[in-house]
C-alpha cells in the first residue's frame, strides 16, 4: 500500500492507503472525521465537499493519493483552536441555515471556497456557487442568507 | 437582568438559536454511518434487474469464495431460518369484499421478483468494497416474465398479473360519499368542469440515505438506524425474526439526515441487517447507496385522476367527483394504501363548503417499487386536484379565481365544521387568510407586473391555492418523561423523533416556559426504545402531541417537586412558590433550588412522567400565491414571487416554522417543475436513478419568499393550541405554482393564449413540456 503524507486541518498525517481509496473514505474511516458526509454515489449532492489547498473538492470523486502533499480542510477544521466558531458556522446557526444538518458541512466548505475568491458575493453569486450542493430541507433560503451574513462578518474582521 | 427575564427570552414564541446546531455545524453530529464499532462487517445487496421474473436459481458459491466474504444469504436461506414477511394489516378491502391484496413483502425476494431493485441476495464482508465485489459474483438465473408498469394497463383484461392473489391487479378500492346525490348535483349544475390530472411519482430524497447498524451493546442486539419511527422498527424486527423478543432488542436513532415520511416503518433491509448480525455475532452495517434509495426506498404520490366539479350559476360548488387510480407498486403496505384511499379523501373538499362528494379510489398493483409516506402523504394529491379544479372553474366562468374561492369558503360561524367525509374541523378563518394572502401578494397589482414581464417577452402568470390539511397521523397521544438531575439539567425524554425539524428546540422552549430556567439547562432525549416508545414522528404531529406532553409533564414536575420542597423546607406545600429554578417559602427568604432539591432525593434526581392526548387532528391552513414568468422561446418557468399566509395556530419557534414553510414550498416546487420518478415503459428499468436524472431544486432557484403567519386562530383540540406545520408548505406550493403556469399559458402574451386548453399540462412542468404545450402538444391523453 502506498504511504500517503498530507496535512489535514493543519495536522500532518502519514498513513498507508489502498490506491483505490477515495479521499472521503480516508477521512471518514481511518482518520475518523465523520463530519464529511456521503449523500450520493454520482458526485451530485456535495455533502462530501472539503477543501484541498483552499479549493472546494467533492471528496467522493478524488482518490486519497491525489491529496498527497496537500492541505485538506474539513468541517472539523473550521473552528479556531480555542473552539470559536468560524463566521460561516456562526452564520448558519444564526440564520437557521440548517435543518437536518447532513448537507451543512459540504455547504460551508463550498461557501468558504467562494468567499476566498469573492469576498462580497451577490445572492446570485452564492446560489450559483452552491449549485453543486443539494439541500432537501431548507429550500436554500437561509443557506444563502447565512453565506451573505458570514461574508459581511469576514469583511468587517478583515477591515 | 434577573434569571426569570433571562430565561423568558428562550421561551415559546421567541426566536432562539437551535440547540441541535452547535454539534451539527462542527461536524460532530452522529448519523448512523458515523458509528463504527470495532470488528464491524459490511452488508451489500444484490438487487433484481428484472421488473418481473421467476427466480430459477441463485448461485452464490463464487461470491462466498471471494476474499473477505463472511456470509451470503438468499431468500431461501431466510425462509429456512423461519423469517416471516413484513405483516400488512388488512385495514382495507377490495370491491369484492376481500381484504386488501398485497404479495408477502419478504426481507429478500423468494420465488418471484416484482420490481427492479427488489433485494435478492445479501452479502456480508469484512469491507464495503469486498461486499460489493462479491455481489457481482452472484449468479441469479431469473426467467423474465411479462410486466406492467401503468395502472390503466394493469387493470385491462389479460394484463400481466403482479401477484396470483389478485388476478385483476386490484389491491384495494374505496368509494366515499353519495354517488346518487353527486350525480343529481351534476345534472342540475350550470357548470361542469373536468380535468384529468397526474400526481406523478416522486422520490422523497432526504440527503442522508438509509443506514442500519446492528451490533451488540452490553450483549444485547442494538439496531441503530436512520428512522422516524424507532418503536415501529423494533416491533417489525420482533414480528419477522423468529425467537427475537421485544426486550431483547434496542433500537437507537442518532441524528437523522432528513426523513419526509420516507423513513417511517420497517424496511426489508433493516430485517436482513439485524438477522445477519444475530447469525454472525458481529456488528453488521448497511449504508444505502443513493441508487438503492431511488430503487428501493418508498416513493410518494403516483395517482392519476379524473376530477370533476359541479357549480351553480353563481359559482357555488355543488359537488365533487373524483376517480383515481393509485399506483402502489408491487408491495403495497397498509400505510401506502391508506394515504391514497383514505387520507387524501379526508381533505378533498378542503376549506370549501361542498355538500356532496363521490370519490372512488382504486389502489393498483404494478411492477414498480413500493410507495409510502412522502411529505403531505395524500393531502398534496387531493389539494392539487381541488385547487386545479377551482382555477379551471374560475376560468370557465370568467371570475377572479380568488373570488370563486371566496364564494365557497366555510365561515368561522360554521365551526366546528363536519366535511362531506365526516372529518371535523375545529377552527379556521379561511376568508381572512385569503384577504391577508391577497394583500401580501399584492394580488390586485398583478396586471402591471404582467405588462412589465410582457415588455421583456415573458408570459407572466399568477396562481393561488387556499387550502387546509389534516395533521397528526391519528396518533394523538404522547407521553414525556421529565428528569431533573442533580448536576443541573432538565432532561425530557420523548418517543417522537428528531429528523431535522428542530423538535428538540421547540420542546426545550416549552420547558423553559414552565421551569423558567435558561435553555442550556434543557436536554431532549429521543430515539432510544429503552427510554421511550410510541408512534414516532410523522404527519406533522410531534409538536401538538409531544409538545403538549412536554408542557403537561413539566407542570406536573413542578407540582411534584413543590411537595418535595415543602418536605425539605418543613413548610406547608401551599406556602411554597416556584420561580426560575427555585422554590421558596412565601414571605421568607427560605428556599431551595430545583437542582439542589433533586440532589437531596434518594435517587439524586426527580423523575416525573405524564402524557397528553389531543382531542382530534389539527387543521393548519393557508393562502399561497405564486407568480411565474414563462419564456415562450424555451418553455423555461421561473418563479418570480411567492407570498403565503399560514394559520398554524400558536407558534412556539417562529424561525423554525418559517423554515418549514419555505423549505417545504421548495419541495412543492420540485413536484411542480422538475421531479419525476421515471421507469422505462418496455423494460421496467429505473431511468431516474441518480441526482443527475432526478432533478431536485438547486440553490440557484427562487428564494425570495414573503411568509406570514396568523396566530389568532388557535387549535381548540390540543393543550398548546398549535397546528402541525411540517407539510403545509409543500401542499400549498405545488398547486399555486402550477396554477400560475397554467394562467400564463392560458393568457399568453397578449390575452390570446391557449385559454382552457392550457389546463391539459401535466407535472412536472419542465421546459420541454411547457415549450411543447405552447405549440399545442400536450402529450398523450391521461386516460387512453
Amino acid at each position: 500500500m502506498p504511504l500517503l503524507r498530507l496535512n489535514v486541518n493543519g495536522r500532518p498525517v502519514e498513513t498507508e492507503v489502498e490506491p483505490q481509496t477515495l479521499l472521503v473514505e480516508l477521512l471518514r474511516g481511518p482518520l475518523g472525521m465523520t463530519g464529511t458526509h456521503v449523500g450520493c454515489d454520482t458526485s451530485q449532492c456535495g455533502a462530501c465537499t472539503v477543501l484541498v489547498d483552499g479549493q472546494s473538492v467533492k471528496s467522493c470523486s478524488v482518490l486519497a493519493v491525489q491529496a498527497a502533499g496537500r492541505s485538506v480542510t474539513t468541517v472539523e477544521g473550521m473552528a479556531r483552536a480555542d473552539g470559536t466558531l468560524h463566521p460561516l458556522q456562526e452564520a448558519f446557526i444564526a440564520c437557521h441555515g440548517l435543518q437536518c444538518g447532513f448537507c451543512t458541512p459540504g455547504m460551508m466548505m463550498a461557501a468558504s471556497c467562494l468567499l476566498r475568491v469573492n469576498a462580497q458575493p451577490s445572492d446570485d453569486d452564492i446560489g450559483h456557487a452552491l449549485e453543486g450542493n443539494l439541500c432537501r430541507c431548507t429550500g436554500y433560503v437561509n443557506i444563502v442568507a447565512a453565506v451573505r451574513q458570514a461574508a459581511g462578518v469576514m469583511n468587517a474582521e478583515a477591515a | 437582568m434577573n434569571a426569570v427575564n433571562e430565561a423568558w427570552r428562550f421561551g415559546s414564541g421567541q426566536a432562539v438559536r437551535r440547540i441541535e446546531d452547535p454539534a451539527l455545524v462542527r461536524g460532530q453530529g452522529v448519523f448512523t454511518d458515523d458509528v463504527a464499532p470495532a470488528g464491524e462487517l459490511f452488508l451489500a445487496f444484490v438487487r433484481s434487474t428484472h421488473a418481473h421474473g421467476r427466480i430459477v436459481s441463485i448461485d452464490v458459491a463464487a461470491a462466498r469464495a471471494m476474499p473477505g466474504v463472511v456470509a451470503v444469504y438468499t431468500g431461501a436461506d431466510l425462509r429456512a431460518a423461519g423469517l416471516k414477511p413484513i405483516a400488512t394489516a388488512p385495514a382495507f378491502k377490495r370491491a369484492d369484499g376481500q381484504p386488501m391484496a398485497a404479495p408477502p413483502k419478504r426481507a429478500l425476494a423468494e420465488g418471484h421478483v416484482r420490481f427492479v431493485g427488489e433485494a435478492l441476495v445479501a452479502v456480508v464482508a469484512e469491507s464495503r468494497s469486498a461486499a460489493r465485489a462479491a455481489c457481482d459474483a452472484v449468479v441469479a438465473d431469473i426467467e423474465g416474465l411479462p410486466m406492467v408498469m401503468d395502472p390503466q394497463r394493469a387493470l385491462a383484461a389479460g394484463a400481466p398479473v403482479v401477484w396470483a392473489g389478485a388476478p385483476d391487479n386490484i389491491c384495494a378500492e374505496m368509494r366515499h360519499g353519495d354517488a346518487a346525490a353527486t350525480a343529481a348535483a351534476f345534472t342540475r349544475a350550470a357548470h361542469h368542469i373536468r380535468l384529468d390530472l397526474i400526481n406523478q411519482r416522486l422520490a422523497p430524497s432526504p440527503m442522508e440515505p438509509r443506514s442500519v447498524l446492528a451490533s451488540f451493546e452490553d450483549g444485547r442486539l442494538t439496531v441503530r438506524l436512520s428512522s422516524q419511527m424507532p418503536s415501529a422498527v423494533r416491533a417489525g424486527l420482533v414480528e419477522t425474526i423468529p425467537g427475537l423478543k421485544l426486550e431483547a432488542v434496542r433500537v437507537r436513532v442518532g441524528d437523522v439526515g432528513g426523513g419526509f415520511g420516507m423513513k417511517t416503518g420497517i424496511y426489508p433491509e433493516d430485517i436482513v441487517v439485524a438477522w445477519a448480525a444475530l447469525q454472525l455475532g458481529r456488528p453488521v452495517k448497511w449504508q444505502a447507496e443513493r441508487v438503492e434509495e431511488f430503487l428501493s426506498a418508498v416513493h410518494g404520490r403516483d395517482v392519476t385522476s379524473q376530477a370533476e366539479m359541479a357549480l351553480d350559476a353563481g359559482g357555488r360548488v355543488l359537488a365533487l367527483r373524483v376517480r383515481s387510480l393509485a399506483n402502489v407498486g408491487a408491495y403495497p403496505s397498509t400505510t401506502s394504501v391508506a394515504i391514497q384511499v383514505l387520507i387524501g379523501p379526508w381533505v378533498t373538499t378542503s376549506i370549501y363548503d361542498i355538500p356532496v362528494v363521490d370519490l372512488h379510489i382504486t389502489a393498483v398493483l404494478t411492477h414498480l417499487a413500493h410507495t409510502g409516506a412522502y411529505r403531505g402523504a395524500g393531502r398534496p394529491e387531493a389539494i392539487y386536484i381541488t385547487e386545479r379544479l377551482m382555477d379551471a372553474a374560475a376560468r370557465e366562468m370568467g371570475l377572479d379565481p380568488a373570488e370563486l374561492r371566496r364564494r365557497n369558503m366555510i365561515s368561522p360561524a360554521q365551526m366546528p365544521y363536519r366535511n362531506a367525509m365526516g372529518q371535523t374541523y375545529d377552527s379556521g378563518n379561511f376568508e381572512s387568510m385569503l384577504d391577508q394572502g391577497l394583500a401580501l401578494a399584492d394580488w390586485h397589482g398583478f396586471a402591471a407586473r404582467r405588462e412589465t414581464s410582457k415588455s421583456s417577452g415573458k408570459l407572466r402568470g399568477r396562481g393561488i391555492a387556499t387550502f387546509l390539511e389534516w395533521t397528526g397521523g391519528n396518533a394523538l397521544e404522547e407521553n414525556v418523561s421529565v428528569q431533573v438531575t442533580a448536576d443541573g439539567f432538565i432532561e425530557l425524554t420523548s418517543a417522537t423523533q428528531a429528523m431535522g425539524q428542530g423538535i428538540a428546540t421547540s420542546y426545550a422552549q416549552l420547558a423553559v416556559d414552565v421551569f423558567g430556567v435558561p435553555i442550556e439547562r434543557i436536554r431532549v432525549l429521543q430515539g432510544d426504545t429503552d427510554r421511550a416508545n410510541g408512534f414516532g414522528s410523522a404527519g406533522s404531529r410531534s409538536l401538538f402531541t409531544g409538545g403538549a406532553a412536554v408542557f403537561v409533564a413539566s407542570e406536573k414536575t413542578i407540582a411534584v417537586a413543590k411537595q418535595l420542597a415543602a418536605d425539605t423546607l418543613e413548610a406547608p406545600a401551599a406556602d411554597i412558590e416556584y420561580a426560575a429554578g427555585r422554590f421558596s417559602v412565601a414571605g421568607t427568604d427560605l428556599g431551595v433550588g430545583l437542582f439542589e432539591l433533586a440532589r437531596k432525593q434518594p435517587a439524586a434526581c426527580i423523575v416525573v412522567a405524564a402524557g397528553s392526548k389531543a382531542g382530534g387532528p389539527s387543521w393548519p391552513n393557508g393562502c399561497h400565491v405564486c407568480e411565474v414568468e414563462v419564456d415562450p422561446a424555451t418553455g423555461e418557468v421561473r418563479v418570480v414571487a411567492y407570498a403565503s399566509v399560514n394559520d398554524i395556530g400558536r407558534i412556539v419557534s417562529p424561525v423554525l416554522v418559517r423554515g418549514q414553510i419555505e423549505g417545504g414550498a421548495v419541495q412543492g416546487f420540485g413536484q411542480a417543475l422538475s421531479e419525476q420518478v421515471a421507469y422505462d415503459a418496455d423494460s421496467g428499468q429505473l431511468l431516474s436513478a441518480s441526482f443527475m436524472d432526478y432533478a431536485l431544486p438547486h440553490a440557484d432557484g427562487f428564494r425570495d419568499f414573503k411568509t406570514a403567519f396568523d396566530t389568532s386562530v388557535p387549535c381548540l383540540t390540543n393543550a398548546l393550541g398549535a397546528k402541525g406545520v411540517g407539510e403545509l408548505g409543500t401542499i400549498g406550493a405545488t398547486p399555486a405554482l402550477v396554477n400560475a403556469v397554467v394562467d400564463a399559458l392560458a393568457h399568453g402574451l397578449d390575452g390570446a393564449g391557449l385559454g382552457r386548453t392550457a389546463e391539459s399540462v401535466q407535472m412536472p412542468l419542465t421546459s420541454e413540456r411547457v415549450w411543447r404545450a405552447l405549440r399545442g402538444d400536450f402529450g398523450a391523453p391521461v386516460f387512453g
